[in-house]
């Protein structure tokens, strides 16, 4: 049987009790890779030809090299009688995002063309330390902004394995990717507005945003500081928890990061549901959308299965012993986007300022007449459109002139998202839930270039997801189906501060229960395409 | 009052500001996606809110660790650093110079 | 002329605090001298993905100069960011504290030399990180990091200064103040302390803040005293000739005296300030406040005052004594295991312990003499036991072996003769040696007598006992 169709937690099992070779594992995921992948995502491509259009090409780097020497090292240990790692031999993959010494980190951008960062980041080395084979880094929309990777610099972009005319969501495309396609077991992405949740949601993969602050955030390209969150994307709910056991706690090199304990998650996965409130709210099962010449807000409806899956996923939870309470009130999640669109773009801004050609990454080759041109010129080539986007729109609304009317007034609105869900999960107040179930996204996976051009409509696809990221509470998106053209449903649990224990327990819950389901039987287009699995 | 929409008048100064350089294609889209950007947030203004909210940096009340001590770590290969620049001389990271007077600063 | 017109001045001083470290990375606070881009690491050379971490010896210091400087010390402050491009500045923006510092409100009382006291304000302290280094070489601008995210703490003076000479005194006692408390050694050559003024002129007794110019670049409390003045001279020539102030940068050429305008102010930067994510609000309890607000020493000036009081020492003496905390600490530890008045001590500190400190270049605190072996000495010389000579040949000697005077003192043989016989014979054998001498002096040439105390001296090797000897010499001669 090939390693590749087994979950993160069994090859552990396996690999640490002597039965099977890391090295077997790496070899067959690199031969999966080989044939779903394509070629990877690169700088300046000229035409693609036409096979490629069926390929995954979640990669922008195959890390061959140190992947097997990692696998040498959990050989020989194993060997010695040495403890491997509670990731033993799993192959991850990385989202181009973080900073991985020894590999390029370029966060999709060309202004990061050849940087070879000298330090890795701790939710990195936390997985290497752990026994994981770090296979390569993922494509990604350009520095995270964006939600179908479409916008990267590495072209092609990565290919929703469901259907390769469709993307895989953003801005962790590549890392859902992966993961849906087999070619990992695990990947490690960052959520900032959704940017986890909603590609493993498009891609049929479940994907966790942990609370902030509970995985560090130190090597991680940073774009909303106060927003970013690393997390696990798997194919279900043990493998996430699993991987983030690895991940979670206190880092001294990041001082937002939260020196609460970690529980331990899986030892709760499977206590069941029962006595456990969940929650649905008539505000998630629409989007408020905005006239984008008057800016008058309007309600749109969602894709039906969307609705349909909650109803669907509650009847299941509510069989189980748990009890769901309908009507819970979230009346600011409509503010979401906006607030989104000025908190995100300021920090943005500010955290690009450092790209400017002097002191690593590209610079022009142009001659300029002095160090202003440099900059200008360099930015100019280096960045792509959405970047000059964010930085103009984070500028603007944090002028002098500005800045009391946009982002003061969008932190104050932040913290009425967040007082909606302090209620929805407060022990004392009227709604006491333990987790809050939304769908994950208004639509299933959009067609490649549908939305691109449209920023408004494309951050709009964030609009459930967002106010997680604003409360820094966790939320996990779990697969819940397929639509009717086979494309994935995800749903979503929102969890109160630090009880991703909770979340995952549910979602356990679900999925333990639905496993002999129809639609978990369905293969990805690109792997039956690729006739392997 | 604030400007409704940003003229682009106002949108080459933001791109001069931002140390940019955009063609006129280029200009024409990011301005017109601003400006569905700025609709869309126009709503914020809007919301009622109590004088007492007070702005969240942070949605969960961050409980990190305290300052750390006053040791010395010296990295352990700060070569490594000045080898990604991309022109140095002499262990300097090296740039054209500013132009006089009147330049961005501080 | 000069009186029609009054000076106003503001400060804006900069001081490197003296800490280990920088202020959000453990690589080195102070790198004077070293090889360009060696004291660096990814998070003060602004690589990408990397975070701040806050040094707690940074608060400490700045909440204890606030607390020096009379200011309210913030319970909870806040770090922001301050955006711009400039290449010293890797991140693309500089940590600083915006709106919610460390510090608010504030003052510094500084005495001038006519006796007066001028309490010159500040507005508030802050804490925030410095920036590299560039210097041009052949077009190029050349960039070095080794100084960027070294803690400063920033003060700006109310614009309350109205002379070059008030500056210098407020630059003078900041200096002294810094050192005494030990949060910085402020030394202007290395840049410890940074200082640019504000200046700008008005009618006397108008209240009015007229256009004001800024001059940067000054290097010395000399520096500021021209430079300042220079511009007043300046600016007040240019208003009689019927132009106005117009508002410039100015920098100060020290080796030319002249000031040289830089750029025009009138394009102020919108440095965009938010909230520093990356950060924690930073916290001092009830009880930190009060253990640092308590744990301040005595400041100069009150020391000046009490050692006049209690010492009864000129204030010449006072001043010098406590121009420096070890050397007054120095000082009154000598005058407690001392049985001499407290002017025996300061004459001995001034005239020959500052002497030895400076030809060794070492302060009050590096000296292998502490102030037990001075008392020692001081009650050596004052009950006769040595001569005042060798009194102050010991301080050297002490420094530089390490022993005890009173151990070099009998090694050495260097003991007064105190002796009575001992004396009495070596008195007598000059007296028979010079008749004519004690003729005259019985004559009345009563002046003779030192002259015989110092041939004792002469046949004693200057080791008798000069009052002892002066007794029994008119006894002697008497008889």
């Amino acid at each position: 049987m090939n390693t590749t169709s087994l979950s993160a937690l069994e090859i552990v099992l396996r690999v640490r009790a002597g039965e099977l070779s890391a090295m077997q594992v790496l070899e067959e995921h690199l031969a999966q890779i080989a044939a779903v992948d394509g070629i990877p995502g690169q700088l300046d491509l000229p035409a693609l030809p036409p096979r490629e259009e069926q390929k995954v090409h979640a990669f922008i780097q195959v890390t061959t090299d140190l992947a097997r020497q990692q696998a040498e090292q959990i050989e020989a240990k194993v060997a010695r009688g040495e403890d491997p790692g509670p990731l033993a031999g799993v192959p991850v993959s990385i989202k181009d995002i973080f900073c991985v010494q020894g590999t390029t980190t370029t966060a999709g951008s060309r202004i990061l063309y050849n940087f070879r960062p000298p330090y890795t980041a701790t939710t990195v080395a936390r997985l290497e330390q752990a026994g994981a084979l770090i296979l390569g880094k993922t494509n990604l929309d350009e520095f995270t902004y964006g939600s179908s990777s479409e916008s990267s610099a590495f072209q092609p972009h990565p290919n929703n394995p469901w259907n390769t005319q469709h993307v895989t969501g953003g801005s962790s495309g590549g890392s859902a990717a992966a993961v849906a396609a087999y070619e990992t077991p695990l990947s490690l992405g960052t959520d900032t507005g959704g940017s986890i949740r909603q590609p493993a949601a498009f891609c049929g993969v479940v994907g966790l945003k942990p609370t902030y602050g509970r995985t560090s955030r130190y090597g991680l390209i940073a774009f909303g500081s106060s927003l970013d969150c690393p997390g696990p994307l798997a194919r279900n709910v043990s493998d996430a928890a699993l991987m983030l056991q690895v991940l979670a706690g206190a880092d001294p090199k990041d001082s937002t990061s939260s020196i609460q304990p970690v529980p331990d998650y899986l030892a709760a996965l499977a206590e069941g549901v029962r006595g456990l409130r969940i929650g649905i709210s008539p505000d998630y099962d629409h989007i408020a959308y905005p006239d984008t010449e008057t800016g008058e807000m309007g309600i749109q409806a969602i894709q039906p299965e969307m609705n349909q899956a909650v109803r669907e996923v509650a009847q299941v939870l509510a069989s189980l012993g748990a009890e769901i309470i309908e009507n819970v009130p979230m009346p600011n999640a409509r503010h979401g986007i906006p607030t989104y669109f000025v908190i995100s773009r300021v920090e943005a801004a500010s955290n690009l300022h450092r790209f400017d050609g002097v002191k690593y990454g590209y610079r022009t080759q142009k001659p300029v007449q002095d160090l202003t041109e440099l900059y200008r010129v360099t930015r100019a080539e280096g960045f792509g459109l959405q970047p000059k986007l964010r930085i103009l729109m984070g500028m603007y609304v944090s002028a002098a002139a500005h800045a009391a009317h946009y982002y003061q007034k969008a932190l104050r609105v932040r913290s009425l998202i967040r007082a909606d869900f302090e209620r929805a999960f407060d022990p004392t107040g009227p709604y006491r839930l333990d987790a809050l179930l939304t769908p994950t996204t208004p639509t299933t996976a959009f067609r490649r270039k549908e939305v691109l051009r449209d920023t408004v409509l494309m951050q709009y696809s964030d609009q459930m997801t967002v106010g997680a990221n604003h409360a820094g509470i966790p939320a996990i998106s779990i697969p819940a189906g397929l639509d009717p053209q086979g494309l994935p449903i995800g749903v979503q649990f929102f969890g109160n501060d630090f009880r991703e224990d909770i979340i995952l327990r549910v979602a356990y819950a679900y999925e333990q229960a639905t496993e002999l389901a129809p639609w978990r039987q369905e293969i990805p287009q690109a792997l039956r395409a690729a006739e392997v699995k | 009052m604030l400007p409704e929409k940003i003229t682009r008048e106002m949108f080459d100064k933001l791109v001069a500001l931002a140390a940019l350089e955009l063609d006129e294609e280029e200009s024409e889209y990011l301005r017109t996606e601003l400006n569905h950007q700025l609709a869309a947030v126009k709503e914020l203004s809007e919301i009622p809110i109590d004088e007492d909210i007070e702005p969240s940096l942070h949605g969960i009340n961050c409980q990190g660790n305290p300052p750390r001590p006053d040791e010395w770590k010296p990295f352990p290969d700060p070569d490594a650093i000045l080898a990604l620049a991309p022109e140095s001389r002499e262990r300097y990271f090296v740039v054209p110079d500013i132009a006089q007077p009147g330049q961005e600063g501080q | 002329m000069m009186t029609r017109y009054e000076i106003v001045v503001g400060l804006e001083t900069h001081i490197q605090l003296n800490t280990e470290t920088k202020i959000f990375c453990s690589c080195k606070a102070d790198s004077w001298g070293a090889e360009p881009n060696t004291n660096i690491c990814p998070v003060c050379s602004g690589l990408p993905g990397v975070l701040p971490v806050l040094n707690a010896e940074a608060v400490q210091k700045a909440a204890l100069l606030a607390a020096a400087m009379h200011a309210e010390i913030n319970p909870v402050s806040y770090f922001d960011r301050k955006n711009y491009f400039y290449p010293d500045l890797p991140k693309g923006y500089q940590i600083t504290q915006f709106d919610e510092p460390i510090g608010k409100g504030g003052y510094l009382d500084i005495h001038m030399p006519d006796g007066s006291t001028r309490r010159v304000h500040i507005h508030k302290l802050h804490l925030e990180e410095d920036a590299g280094k560039t210097k041009i070489e052949a077009g190029r601008r050349l960039v070095d990091f080794n100084r960027c995210g070294v803690p400063l703490v920033e003060m700006v003076t109310e614009p309350e200064l109205h002379s070059g000479e008030e500056a210098a005194q407020y630059l003078t006692e900041l200096r002294q103040l810094l050192r005494w408390i030990g949060v910085s050694e402020a030394d202007m050559e290395r840049g410890h302390l940074r200082c640019d003024a504000n200046v700008s002129i008005r009618e006397a007794g108008s209240t009015v803040l007229n256009t004001k110019t800024e001059i940067k670049n000054m290097n010395s409390i000399d520096s500021i005293r021209q430079a300042i003045t220079l511009e007043a001279q300046r600016q007040i020539a240019a208003v009689e000739a019927g132009g106005r102030v117009e508002s410039y940068t100015l920098d100060w050429d020290a080796d030319t005296g002249t000031l040289r305008k830089m750029r025009s102010k009138e394009t102020e930067a919108d440095y965009r300030y938010f909230r520093e994510p990356d950060l924690l609000p930073v916290k001092l309890s009830e009880e930190e406040i009060n253990r640092i607000k308590s744990s301040l020493p005595e400041l100069p000036y009150a020391r000046k005052m009490r050692f006049i009081a209690e010492y009864q020492l000129s204030a010449y003496d006072a001043d010098i004594l406590t121009s420096e905390r070890s050397l007054s600490d120095y000082f009154e530890e000598t005058v407690g295991l001392s049985s001499t008045s407290p002017k025996t001590v300061s004459n001995w500190m001034m005239n020959d312990l500052l002497r030895l400190m400076n030809d060794l270049g070492k302060s009050a605190s590096e000296l292998h003499l502490r102030p037990a072996e001075l008392a020692e000495i001081i009650n050596l010389v004052e009950s006769g036991k040595i001569s005042p000579a060798t009194g102050k040949a010991l301080l050297k000697k002490v420094e530089e072996s390490g022993r005890k005077p009173a151990e070099i003192v009998a090694a050495e043989g260097l003991g007064l003769i105190g002796d009575e016989d001992a004396l009495r014979s070596q008195i007598a054998a000059v007296l028979s040696e010079s008749p004519s001498e004690v003729a005259n002096f019985k004559a009345g040439k009563e002046s003779l007598l030192g002259w015989f105390v110092g041939q004792v001296m002469r046949r004693t090797g200057g080791k008798a006992d000069p009052k002892r000897t002066r007794e029994l010499l008119l006894e002697m001669l008497r008889k």
